[in-house]
């Protein structure tokens, strides 16, 4: 057995804990269903039969994977994630995270600009004449193919219209 | 004979510059998406169908359907070279594909590849020419129950075949359907589950779905390996690949066993990554050379290769035939489909046999194209995993937004894109399958439709399920397969646990 050192999730408490988030999200499509009637009428089964029993499927099935969870994956020491993993992940995670979050302020193209610049200096540790011809570059040549190859407009923000660019 | 003249107006279809120039655009963008970890097939094809809205519709499925062809290529190239599977399905070609290829005979290996996938697909596209218009008159007499016993069927078979937890495979495919409500319903026009949130209204694309679960969901699991590229350099010699050749016939028989392997994962919907497990299963069983597997047998690169082209290509015949896709990106295909205002099942045969048979025609053509353009641009590609992943990655991860953005021009999107993802990372660790999840999202209201219909004409009675032969017995099938894992489990029980099987984890 390797040591894993740092912190640990343990894959018992991650099965739990999906099976409790899937189950939440059938019970939420089951409670949003009751609103259309969940019987039957004389066309059949009304608008909120078929969602209403589909939450209430996935409630049942997310017990039967909590249960499973007991008899297959308690104390068996199976790892869902180490503390390195977990870094790796947040590493990648967080400027995608934030590249979303920019894109919804200032547009697409800029957004990649920035994100493409700032992971590569500042994780991949390439000189910032490099970074900024790549992450420049990219911008543009996703212009070129979207905009004026393919024709499909790209989410564009404040920077664009300062510049004219429509 | 009908087809073979159906098959020649098809390729008089697909023989044009054009189409042809298409082709091979297609698949060089999919060797590229099957060689970038985190790109797959699934949400390469997604991707791409925002831009084909435009198109015409044989132009744009001969488009998407090579970049298939070519991403199914580009994940076996990854798998010899870098023992790192492009795709899920190309998994099993690492175990004896990459062996080979470090005792410095990359090029045999890939070749032995290539050209196994290639006879694979050839082989589901006879398969498909064969049957295709059978099962589509077949399906001429089917009516809503006969509709939902199909798609019971083969929601069925998801859960009793699978390798997966029974509850996991239903959780998974039950929350595809709730998705798949959301929005406007088409029976009553009332709106569903958007719980008052203006964004929910239109619905949740399944494009979306798969973008987020396939794209970013395998990004997450990439990072998290902590990605080492230790790739083997290969330049492909014309002599290497002809004395590859000439070892073909002598896998006849693993050839012919995978194939046909393929075939009936495809068409029922077991997909690729099944069929490629399975395949390479059985022959290490039944090989003479079973102990020499994993160390680079050549037996142990042909099996999984044929299997998993032969299962991608036949996926397409339920798609058509019946409008259920074999895969999960039939499945995105077959979406597609409907964008273009085609609707895919046996009509499909009658109103547009330009498109059908144009599209069987392109399979044959773009299956000898992608064969020779992957062997022509394997240094090509093999240097793109060259650059470093602090720029690749990010780079897939803009691809995914800007295709994400583009399928209904929303914000939105982009923030389900990475709920998605998340979704799609702890799924696929805990062995949650992902394929019946798109699947139910893609024929969620058709299911939903066909079921209500089956409602209105019985007046309710659920016995219209049983009422004639043909429903009865898929009905009575399904219900078999739904049971499966609890009848197996029983009979395990009764015989003392000698008839446990070993079941094939893909993780």
């Amino acid at each position: 057995m390797r040591m894993f050192h740092g912190m640990v999730l343990s894959r018992f408490a991650m099965e739990i804990a999906t099976g409790c988030v899937t189950a939440l999200a059938g019970a939420i499509i089951s409670y949003g269903a009751t609103e259309f009637g969940t019987g039957w009428d004389d066309a059949g089964p009304q608008p909120g039969y078929f969602p209403f029993y589909i939450g209430l499927l996935i409630v049942l099935a997310s017990l039967g994977v909590v249960a499973q969870a007991f008899t297959q994956h308690r104390r068996t020491g199976q790892v869902f994630l180490t503390g390195e993993q977990a870094g790796r992940i947040i590493a990648f995670a967080g400027p995608m995270v934030a590249f979303v979050a920019l894109c919804v302020l200032l547009g697409l193209y800029v957004a990649m600009t920035v994100y493409l610049f700032a992971v590569m200096t500042i994780q991949g540790r390439f000189k910032i004449p490099l970074a900024a011809l790549v992450s420049i570059g990219t911008a543009v040549a996703f212009y070129v193919v979207m905009e004026v190859w393919f024709q499909v407009p790209l989410l564009k923000g404040p920077v664009e219209a300062m510049l004219g660019i429509y | 004979m009908e087809n073979f003249s159906n098959l020649m107006t098809g390729f008089s279809v697909a023989l044009t510059t054009y189409h042809i120039a298409i082709m091979g655009a297609g698949v060089l963008l999919g060797i590229l998406v099957g060689v970038l970890p985190g790109l797959g097939a699934p949400n390469g094809v997604s991707l791409l169908l925002p831009l084909t809205f435009t198109m015409d519709p044989v132009s744009a499925i001969i488009l998407l359907t090579s970049m298939y062809w070519g991403a199914l290529f580009g994940g076996s190239t990854t798998s010899i070279l870098f023992n790192i599977p492009g795709e899920p399905s190309s998994v099993a070609t690492t175990f004896d594909g990459y062996p080979l290829a470090r005792k410095g005979q990359a090029t045999h290996a890939l070749t032995l590849a290539f050209l196994s996938a290639g006879i694979g697909a050839l082989f589901g596209v006879l398969v498909i020419t064969g049957l295709s218009s059978w099962v589509a008159k077949f399906a001429l007499k089917f009516s809503s129950p006969e509709y939902f016993a199909v798609y019971f069927l083969t929601f069925a078979s998801f859960v009793g075949m699978g390798s997966a937890s029974p509850f996991k495979t239903v959780v998974s495919m039950m929350l595809g359907f709730g998705f798949a409500t959301v929005g406007m319903d088409t029976i009553s026009g009332s709106l569903r589950l958007t719980y008052e949130i203006p964004d929910l209204i239109k619905g949740i694309s399944f494009l979306i779905a798969v973008i987020g679960l396939f794209g970013i969901g395998e990004l997450l699991l990439t990072m998290e390996e902590g990605l080492r590229f230790d790739g083997i350099r290969a330049r492909v010699s014309p002599r290497e690949v002809f004395k590859t050749i000439a070892t073909l016939p002598g896998h006849w028989v693993t050839l012919l066993r995978s194939c046909l392997i393929g075939c009936w994962m495809g068409i029922t919907p077991g997909g690729p990554t099944a069929a490629s497990f399975m395949s390479y299963g059985l022959a290490k069983r039944f090989s003479r050379r079973g102990k020499e597997f994993g160390k680079g047998e050549p037996a142990g690169i042909v099996a999984p290769e044929a299997a998993d082209h032969s299962a991608g290509t036949s996926a397409m015949l339920p798609m058509l035939a019946l409008g259920i896709p074999g895969s999960a990106t039939a499945a995105v295909m077959m979406g597609g489909l409907m964008i273009w205002g085609l609707t895919p099942g046996p009509m499909l045969f009658i109103e547009r046999p330009d498109f059908v048979w144009g599209l069987i025609a392109s399979m044959y053509i773009g299956n000898v194209v992608a064969v020779v353009l992957v062997l022509a641009t394997v240094p090509l590609f093999a240097s793109i995993l060259r650059i470093p992943f602090s720029i690749i990655g990010p780079v897939i991860v803009v691809v995914c937004f800007i295709g994400a953005y583009t399928v209904n021009s929303g914000t939105f999107d982009l923030w389900l894109v990475l709920a998605f993802g998340l979704v799609g990372y702890v799924f696929k660790k805990l062995d949650y399958p992902i394929a019946p999840l798109v699947l139910a999202m893609v024929l969620g209201d058709k299911a939903e439709d066909a079921f209500r219909q089956s409602m209105i004409m019985a007046r309710g009675s659920l016995s219209v399920f049983w009422s004639n032969g043909l429903v009865g017995t898929i009905m009575t099938i399904g219900v078999l397969l739904l049971l499966w894992p609890l009848l197996a489990a029983g009979i395990s029980r009764v015989s003392g646990g000698f008839g446990r099987t070993p079941s094939i984890r893909l993780n």
